[in-house]
């Protein structure tokens, strides 16, 4: 049975809500003051190791992000392995945690469809982040600037706004993973948990999983040094399933203006070639757009089947 | 033990003295001794003593000389006449000068020593040196003969010095100074240096500081040296009767044409100038420059796409240059093609377009390279270092762009199917 008016009607007011109660909820304070700790830590580290070696770069500002002293890892691999528990954590009982407080047919009783509480629990979410994401990166500039004493360039600022907007998509991922399992998996505990294992081996194990399974699929032959190539390119493939991977190659590429690839570069490639020279900010968009349309695409497909399930769920429970 | 070493040194400063004292005495005593010889030989047969004091009887004496008693002049002008007063073995001799005969209106001086003088002592074995400056005034009568005596009176008597001037209107012919370039013409390409040895001697009588001039035409640069030394110098000493060797380097300007120059080369001082034409025949050069599209040595150009880029070859030389030969040296799986390949001729300041076609490699990852564009022919070899950014080509970015609106697509297509639930 078809009904009026547009299904998108009072999204914006759920989504502000949804971000209202993660604004205020104890968890989203537990967890941001993690990320907070954990990134002064990690820019306070990188600045020192700034002033330690690369005195004279033209890309100071984004060497901020990048660079990481000893124990911490840098700014960027911080946020690759932290954001997703963030997401999770904002998601992981976006649909279930209605039903078990009983308060989704009283959600629903208001004048506002399904469509709208699932896609405004998907945008309260991402607001959520960004806003944190945002606050985070304009704490990096300012301590960079302070501490380091010099303004960004504007190539820089381009450069680190298209990696928070990535950054964002990236969350994005894991939030719309986060509600998936939240709307397939009837109790949050272990939608929660299904969630974090999923994020455990696509952030820890996958890179050991990887060339294990490029290994059975093309082994190295001792005789043929293709071999190895055609091997190191499976082993690429595979390791881009994960999201964190296909992250780390965009924040690889967008925050190393002197970065040229992803992939291996063999040595005929480099003949002529003049090492050490800055890509324009569109080239290193360019080299990296397949993965930030893998990225997008995958937060758009996630969320159409998460948004399919929960349309067809039974809701009067 | 510093008592004792007090005595010891005390000891042999006492030593000292006394030998000091000893010597002398020796001293004194030798020297009584040998006085006590010169006398013995003064006092030797009188036989020896006249003979050796007729070997210098011979020559003692007082003079007045100089070297050129008649000489000729020109009226208006200064002319020195240098004179000597030599005393041979005799003692000191006093002697006023005295000058007659000098004709009304001429300006003269006697000067010694850089001074007005009117007398002169001049010790034993020895000379005195005397200018007689003589400047005859503009219309004094030429062709004729002024005799006019220079006198030095000593208190044994006179010695008289007669001197004949001259007056003539005409130069005196010889220059006193000669010039004899060893090559006198010279050739060499616009780069090259034109060095000319010229031997320069002194024949007048006195030695000198002469100043060295050329001309060149304009544009052209020139330097002196001495002989075969590095120093560059502005004046060369010569002294009387001798020859120098001096070199001329000329450096043609840069942007000179082919043909004949001139260049004159100049020696003067003390009165005297010599002069001494040089040539140099320029033989001209091309000099061919690259030049890359807008004058830019830097472009782009998209992974395994061709590219084309208008070079310009400008011939800045005074020759034309012919079959310039186009090649470049490209990174690995790269293309350059040139067109045309060859270019027959260039004439001087004018410029020939080519084309370059570049196209990078299929692999060639996104980033600047370095291509070596070079023209070449028999006499000339000119490259150029071009930069080429190699850029991603765009069509994966509309491609990503396909599938997040895929993505999109089926997101609304679910709406449409389930939305308003």
């Amino acid at each position: 049975m078809r009904r009026e008016g547009s299904p998108f009607t009072g999204v914006g007011t759920v989504a502000l809500k949804e971000a209202a109660d993660h604004m205020t909820s104890a968890r989203m304070h537990l967890i941001m003051l993690l990320v907070l700790l954990t990134a002064i830590g990690s820019v306070y580290g990188a600045i020192d190791r700034i002033r330690d070696t690369t005195a004279e770069d033209p890309h100071l500002f984004l060497k901020l992000f990048t660079v990481a002293r000893e124990p911490l890892p840098s700014f960027a691999a911080f946020l690759g392995f932290l954001l997703p528990l963030v997401a999770i954590a904002l998601g992981f009982d976006a649909i279930n945690g209605e039903f078990n407080r009983r308060t989704l047919s009283r959600l629903l009783a208001q004048p506002i469809y399904r469509d709208a509480v699932l896609f405004g629990k998907f945008l309260g979410g991402l607001l959520v982040i960004a806003i944190a994401l945002l606050t985070l990166w304009l704490m990096m500039v300012g301590l960079g600037i302070m501490f380091l004493g010099l303004p960004p360039s504007a190539a820089d600022i381009v450069r680190g706004v298209a990696w928070l907007a990535v950054t964002l998509a990236y969350a994005g991922v894991w939030l719309a993973l986060a509600i998936a399992f939240s709307t397939v998996v009837r109790s949050p505990a272990t939608s929660a948990l299904a969630a974090l294992s999923v994020w455990l081996v696509l952030t820890v194990f996958w890179s050991m999983i990887a060339p294990l399974v490029a290994g059975i699929i093309a082994p190295i032959d001792p005789f043929d040094p293709m071999s190895i190539v055609n091997r190191f390119e499976w082993q690429q493939l595979i390791a881009r399933f994960s999201p964190q991977t296909l992250y780390g190659e965009v924040t690889g590429l967008l925050l190393d203006p002197q970065a040229r690839s992803v992939g291996p570069v063999f040595a005929h490639q480099l003949r002529g070639a003049v090492v050490g020279a800055p890509l324009p900010t569109t080239q290193s968009l360019l080299i990296v757009w397949p993965q930030i349309v893998s990225l997008v695409a995958a937060m758009l497909i996630l969320f159409t089947l998460t948004y399919v399930v929960f349309q067809r769920q039974e809701v009067r429970a | 033990m510093p008592a004792r070493y007090g005595q010891d040194r005390s000891s042999v400063f006492l030593l000292t003295v006394f030998v000091m004292i000893r010597e002398n005495m020796m001293r004194t005593i030798t020297r009584t001794l040998m006085a006590a010889a010169l006398g013995a030989t003064l006092l030797a047969p009188p036989a020896s003593a006249q003979e050796s004091g007729a070997q210098t009887a011979e020559l003692s004496g007082f003079w007045l000389t100089t070297s050129w008693p008649e000489m000729t002049i020109k009226p208006g002008e200064n002319h020195s006449v240098s004179l000597s007063l030599r005393n041979q073995n005799l003692p000191p001799q006093r002697a006023s000068i005295e000058v007659t005969g000098v004709p009304e209106g001429w300006e003269w001086s006697l000067k010694g020593g850089g001074r007005e003088v009117t007398a002169a002592i001049v010790s034993p074995d020895s000379s005195e040196r005397l200018t007689l400056d003589l400047t005859p005034p503009e219309d004094a009568e030429t062709d004729r003969k002024y005799p006019i005596e220079v006198r030095a009176r000593t208190d044994s008597g006179t010695v008289s010095l007669p001197l004949v001037v001259r007056l003539s209107e005409t130069e005196p012919v010889t220059s006193g100074l000669s010039v004899e370039p060893e090559l006198p013409a010279l050739r060499g390409s616009a780069r090259s240096t034109f060095s000319f040895k010229i031997r320069v001697k002194n024949e007048g009588a006195e030695d000198g500081l002469f100043n060295l001039a050329a001309k060149v035409p304009n544009g052209f640069h020139t330097r002196f040296k001495k002989g075969y030394g590095s120093e560059e110098i502005t004046s060369v000493p010569i002294s009387a009767g001798s020859t120098e060797t001096v070199t001329l380097e000329v450096i043609p300007s840069r942007s000179v044409s082919a043909g004949q120059y001139e260049a004159g080369f100049e020696v003067s001082g003390e009165g005297l100038t010599g002069t001494a034409d040089l040539k140099l025949d320029v033989t001209g050069e091309p000099q061919v420059a690259i030049i890359g599209p807008q004058e830019r040595l830097s472009g782009e150009a998209v992974a395994g796409r061709e590219t084309s880029f208008t070079f310009t070859l400008a011939n800045s030389g005074s020759a034309p240059a012919q079959d310039i030969e186009l090649s470049a040296s490209q990174p690995t799986g790269w293309n350059v093609e040139f067109e045309p390949k060859e270019i027959a001729q260039i004439a001087p300041n004018s410029a020939s377009e080519v084309n370059v076609k570049i196209t990078p490699s299929e692999q060639a990852i996104t980033g600047d390279y370095m291509v070596t564009v070079r023209a070449q022919n028999d006499n000339i070899s000119e490259s150029a270092q071009f930069r080429v950014t190699v850029k991603t080509s765009t069509v994966w970015g509309a491609a990503g762009l396909a599938i997040i609106a895929a993505a999109a697509l089926i997101l609304g297509g679910a709406v449409m199917r389930y939305g308003r639930r």
